[in-house]
């Protein structure tokens, strides 16, 4: 073994340098290989900085300011003057993303006019025409949020905040329909009592126009006499104002401006919590007014429909709620926002997010993580790679009813209609984000340190949504993940040598990108000079594929960039590719819940198939012994019968002695021939529907008068049963065409 | 499928089941033997099989013999005048959306006096279900001919037999706009006409119900030739329409395959005169609802109805000030 390599190995084993030509990679200032394009993320297209739309509740509820842009220049940059108004609105993007990116905060509006004022200086006319004719086709506004320690909390409340609004406007809505209904009932009560009919009520309802055109003292008197019988209950009455003080005195929606102006309604609750300790105490506190006023909705739905009844319902609503409500039950009412942050978190509040989780109750919980390449307090030099957020997104995924969201920062805006969705789930929902701003390990800004995280393997983005089927086909989704089906990304990756030309290859992104980036573990990397790399570093993707056994003769390395582009090669110690290896099994397993490479299936696939290929065998096997028997076209061959046509079961007809009388009662139209001839022989069944009800009930002369009178000859009479009847001859004769 | 919550449940353990005693209500004064009694008993038995609650149950007519239907039901009702029972169940519909409404309606109502408010009416397309008692004759007002009396119908404003071809209300109706549910039923076979009064209740629309009816008393002949002959009646049977049973089907053997979603094939049925085609002729659940179209989200108020009523008396109101200021 080559010098070079026998260090190499003493690195990759030890994770110390005994070569002088190893450097340490402190200071160097090196970065991912991939990440070589991405120095200058302001001057770069894309999502970020987002625009937080006011008043929109659908997924439009954020937009990026560069999908508006594009939105504007569709409709604004046309015809001749198009290039020059794109040109110009894409420096104008560029100015406010500088803006936001150095921490200038506010609407859009306000972040438009300064960058605008900016370009200005020294710029002709055409460049304000250009800026406000972009100006104009853009219809929204909002905060701007650029992807930093914040935004998550941010995006997610701005969400919430849309879904709250929503579901406002519809509780309120129905609020004021209940109110209105039973405050009617109540008026209709007054205006039939002996005070609403009095003449001074009466003479005041008809106004002062015609006050003397009236004498309401007779009127009243009159009416007097009319008042109804049916008294409207006492009991009712108090229901009634009671539902009315239960629904006017709720505090969990904003009064509407008409009850408001009515009465000053109590200050609404708020439903935004930085703790789960504290939104779950409060959730338990508000409890019984939340069932009173379900309890009240449910009331005053069955009073306006006035299906109230006190001898029934009385008993069933004592006990409402006393069971706490299920979910559907809890739907119309506002869902707690929780935003807590994971580093902060200690054991007491972890104990009750799980609580939370595990309750079923509609909180919901964004997890915010800033940093996953802590280390581990089990051990030097240990990871955690998001173990801590893992652990509780799995958990969360394993009690089943509760909506899972992972993602890092960079692609939440990619998740807003997910958000919205787990927003609006009925039932707890976690929100698992990496944020990428710890600023502890590496200049990279957060959207780039937490898209490294995505794209690494080391916080994967999916959903898992309780909602959206009864199994995990439907459930869980990892799709948003890049090359979900590979263990690792593979990326284009083009560079000049130093003959000046271009060499392109693909390159692996992982685990150890990710964590190469982050001076805390460069004690882990080892930089290669140039003129000491030989055939025995490997990628690492291709070292983790590789069988462990015996000293290795190949060290795995990564690809990374100085400040000036230069490109370097960076050897890494058997420790993280420990870890690495770890973060691909734990991909793997959330391979297999998505349905990627799932084992079971595979397993499945590969017994049907060879059960297939036997069968096969074992036909083609038996066609060889049987062929020289069976001649072609033989008479013998069986052929299998069609099926039989399918035929309705014909109806059973009730089984009848051969001289009774009956009629045909399916197909009696109600005439009311029968019925009037004799209505104690003949009768209507629940249908209305004749038949005969007491045979001797009448004569036959009456059977044989009701067969030839009715008009769809259903009745048949059948023999006399009294031969001594007068006129039997003439009547069976009669009769005959009916039998 | 929807999971009801547990106050959905609570809300619906104490509804009322009904018989059809609860939808009866008084003798009918039809004369034995007509046609009413039957559609009666039909639309009395979809009441009681649909639990519908007769305080949230509306039947509207106009006048004539079919009309007295509001009487027979023990719901609300509304016994309009001459051709009107259109317009004011629309009225009831728009006022009140929740309450289920049901039209009476004769053929000398809907397809004489009341024609302009029937053809609006299938445009406007409101949830509304329509039975037109075709006797083919004025039976109230003692056997004058209707628009349905087929041509050489001798009656007291007819003497000498009437002059002109029947009109088909069937085939008027599908050539109306937004046209959504045509059905003809006959009152001589009750297990189709009560399938036809189910499927018509169920649309969401305007659904129009052609009942060719017997008049014993001043036309008791008229039907006979398709009520002695039930080759002469043909029904029409689809998966998306009704399906007849077996034993149905051994009486009426003429029956056709007619996918109600057809309307070329529709009108062509309706069109036939020599047989009386029986089921489902159209259907289009697509069609908008004019009472979903004009839907307002705002709650009517005591201040509203107020603010509108004075917002309309204003324009013919003289304001003194104004006028001074005018002339000035």
């Amino acid at each position: 073994m080559e010098a070079d390599t026998q260090a190499h190995v003493a690195f990759f084993l030890t994770g110390r340098r005994p070569s002088e030509h190893l450097d340490a990679v402190d200071g160097l200032d090196l970065r991912p290989a991939l990440f070589a394009g991405y120095r200058e993320l302001a001057r770069l297209r894309h999502d970020f900085p987002l625009v937080l739309v006011a008043d929109c509740a659908d997924k439009q509820f954020v937009q990026s300011l560069s999908g508006l842009t594009d939105s504007a220049l569709a409709f604004a940059a046309r015809g001749s003057e198009g290039e020059r108004i794109r040109k110009h609105v894409l420096q104008l993007e560029e100015e406010i993303r500088t803006l936001s990116t150095d921490g200038a905060t506010g609407m859009l509006s306000a972040l438009w006019a300064t960058a605008a004022g900016r370009l200005a200086k020294g710029a002709d006319k055409s460049l304000e025409d250009s800026l406000r004719r972009a100006r104009a086709a853009i219809k929204v506004d909002g905060e701007l949020a650029n992807c930093d320690a914040a935004m998550p909390a941010r995006l997610l409340r701005h969400a919430w905040n849309a879904v709250q609004k929503q579901k406002a406007e519809a509780f309120r809505k129905d609020l004021d329909r209940l109110v209105l209904k039973l405050s009617d009932i109540l008026k209709a009560d007054f205006e039939r009592s002996a005070a609403g009919r009095s003449a001074k009520h009466l003479k005041e309802s008809v106004g002062t126009g015609y006050g003397d055109a009236f004498d309401f003292d007779a009127l009243s008197h009159l009416l007097a006499k009319a008042l109804p019988k049916d008294e409207f209950p006492e009991s009712r009455r108090r229901r009634i104002r009671e539902l009315l003080a239960v629904l006017g005195a709720q505090q969990f929606f904003p009064a509407s401006d008409a009850a408001a102006k009515k009465a000053a309604a109590a200050k609404p609750y708020s439903f935004f919590f930085d703790t789960c300790a504290e939104a779950l105490s409060t959730f338990r506190k508000r409890m019984p007014k939340l069932i009173e006023l379900a309890k009240a909705i449910a009331i005053a739905e069955l009073e306006i429909d006035g299906q109230y009844s006190e001898s029934k319902h009385d008993a069933l609503f004592e006990q409402f709620g006393a069971n706490g409500l299920d979910p559907q039950d809890l739907a119309p009412f506002p869902d707690y926002l929780v935003c807590i942050n994971a580093e902060k978190m200690q054991a007491v509040e972890h104990a009750h997010l799980m609580e939370i989780l595990s309750s079923g109750l509609p909180i919901k919980v964004l997890l915010q993580i800033d940093d996953i390449l802590e280390e581990s307090p089990n051990g030097e030099g240990n990871l955690t790679a998001g173990m801590r957020s893992r652990q509780i997104a799995n958990m969360a995924i394993g009690l089943n009813e509760v909506y899972v969201l992972q993602s890092s920062s960079s692609n939440l805006f990619q998740f807003r209609e997910r958000m919205l969705r787990g927003l609006t789930y009925r039932g707890p929902a976690l929100f698992s984000v990496f944020s990428g701003a710890s600023g502890k390990a590496s200049g990279l800004p957060p959207y780039l340190m937490s898209a490294a995280a995505m794209e690494s393997r080391a916080f994967p983005a999916f959903t898992y949504d309780p909602s959206a089927g009864p199994n995990w086909a439907s459930r869980f989704n990892l799709e948003a993940n890049s090359q979900v089906d590979l263990d690792w990304p593979i990326q284009g990756f083009a560079y000049e040598d130093e003959q000046h030309q271009t060499v392109s290859e693909d390159i692996a992104f992982t685990l150890v990108d990710f964590v190469a980036s982050d001076h805390r573990y460069a004690r882990h990397l080892a930089r290669v000079p140039r003129d000491r790399w030989n055939g025995s570093m490997i990628p690492v993707d291709e070292a983790l594929t590789r069988e462990r056994k015996g000293l290795p003769d190949k060290i795995p390395s990564v690809l990374m960039v100085d400040v000036n582009n230069v490109l370097q090669k960076v050897i890494v110690d058997a420790r993280l590719i420990r870890e690495a290896r770890r973060c691909r099994e734990m991909w793997h397993s959330l391979q297999e819940l998505g349905g990627v490479h799932n084992s079971h299936a595979e397993k499945l696939l590969a017994r049907e198939k060879k059960a297939w290929e036997d069968r096969m065998q074992q036909e083609a096997e038996a066609h060889a012994a049987t062929a020289p028997a069976a001649a072609p076209g033989a008479a013998t061959a069986v052929v299998p019968a069609a099926p039989a046509a399918a035929s309705a079961p014909a109806e059973q007809e009730p089984e009848r002695a051969p001289n009774e009388a009956y009629i045909e009662t399916a197909r009696c139209s109600t005439c009311n021939e029968c019925t009037t001839l004799n209505n104690k022989m003949f009768a209507y069944d629940r249908n209305q529907q004749a038949y005969i009800a007491d045979i001797n009930a009448g004569t036959y002369a009456q059977l044989v008068e009701a067969a030839e009178s009715c008009q769809v000859s259903i009745i048949h009479p059948g023999k006399p049963r009294n031969p001594k009847e007068p006129g039997l001859e003439e009547l069976l004769k009669r009769a005959e065409p009916f039998l | 499928m929807n999971m009801m919550s547990a106050t959905e449940c609570l809300l619906q353990m104490c509804e009322e089941n009904f018989e059809l005693e609860d939808y009866q209500s008084g003798v009918p004064r039809w004369c034995t033997g007509c046609g009413d009694n039957a559609i009666l008993a039909a639309v009395q038995r979809l009441c009681r099989d649909e639990g519908l609650r007769p305080e949230k149950t509306v039947f509207v007519s106009g006048i004539g013999c079919s009309s007295r239907f509001p009487h027979y039901m023990n719901t609300y009702g509304f016994h309009g005048i001459h051709g009107r029972a259109l317009p004011v169940a629309e009225g009831v519909k728009m006022a009140r959306p929740d309450l289920t409404v049901f039209v009476n309606t004769g053929d000398g109502d809907c397809c004489s006096i009341g024609a302009a408010h029937w053809i609006h009416a299938i445009r406007y397309n409101m949830n509304l279900t329509v039975f037109l008692h075709d006797n083919q004759i004025y039976g109230l007002t003692k056997k004058q001919a209707s628009p349905t009396s087929p041509i050489g119908t001798k009656s007291n404003t007819t003497p000498r037999g009437s002059y002109l071809e029947a009109l088909n209300p069937l085939t008027v109706t599908l050539g109306v706009q937004n046209v959504s549910f045509v059905a003809q039923a006959v009152d001589w076979i009750p297990e189709v006409l009560f399938d036809i009064v189910k499927a018509a209740y169920h649309h969401k629309g305007l659904s129009f119900v052609r009942i060719l009816q017997r008049c014993p008393e001043w036309l008791p002949k008229s039907l006979d030739p398709w009520m002695n002959d039930p080759n002469k009646v043909q029904l029409l049977n689809h998966e998306n329409g009704l399906q007849f049973s077996a034993g149905l089907s051994k009486v009426y053997k003429n029956q056709l395959q007619h996918d109600p979603s057809n309307m070329d094939r529709a009108r062509e049925i309706a069109s036939s005169t020599d047989l009386v085609p029986v089921g489902i002729l159209y259907r289009n659940p697509d069609v908008p609802c004019y009472e979903d179209l004009r839907h307002s989200d705002k709650l009517r108020t005591a201040e509203l109805t107020s603010a509108g009523l004075n917002a309309e008396l204003d324009k013919y109101t003289v304001w003194p000030q104004e006028m001074k200021e005018k002339v000035a």
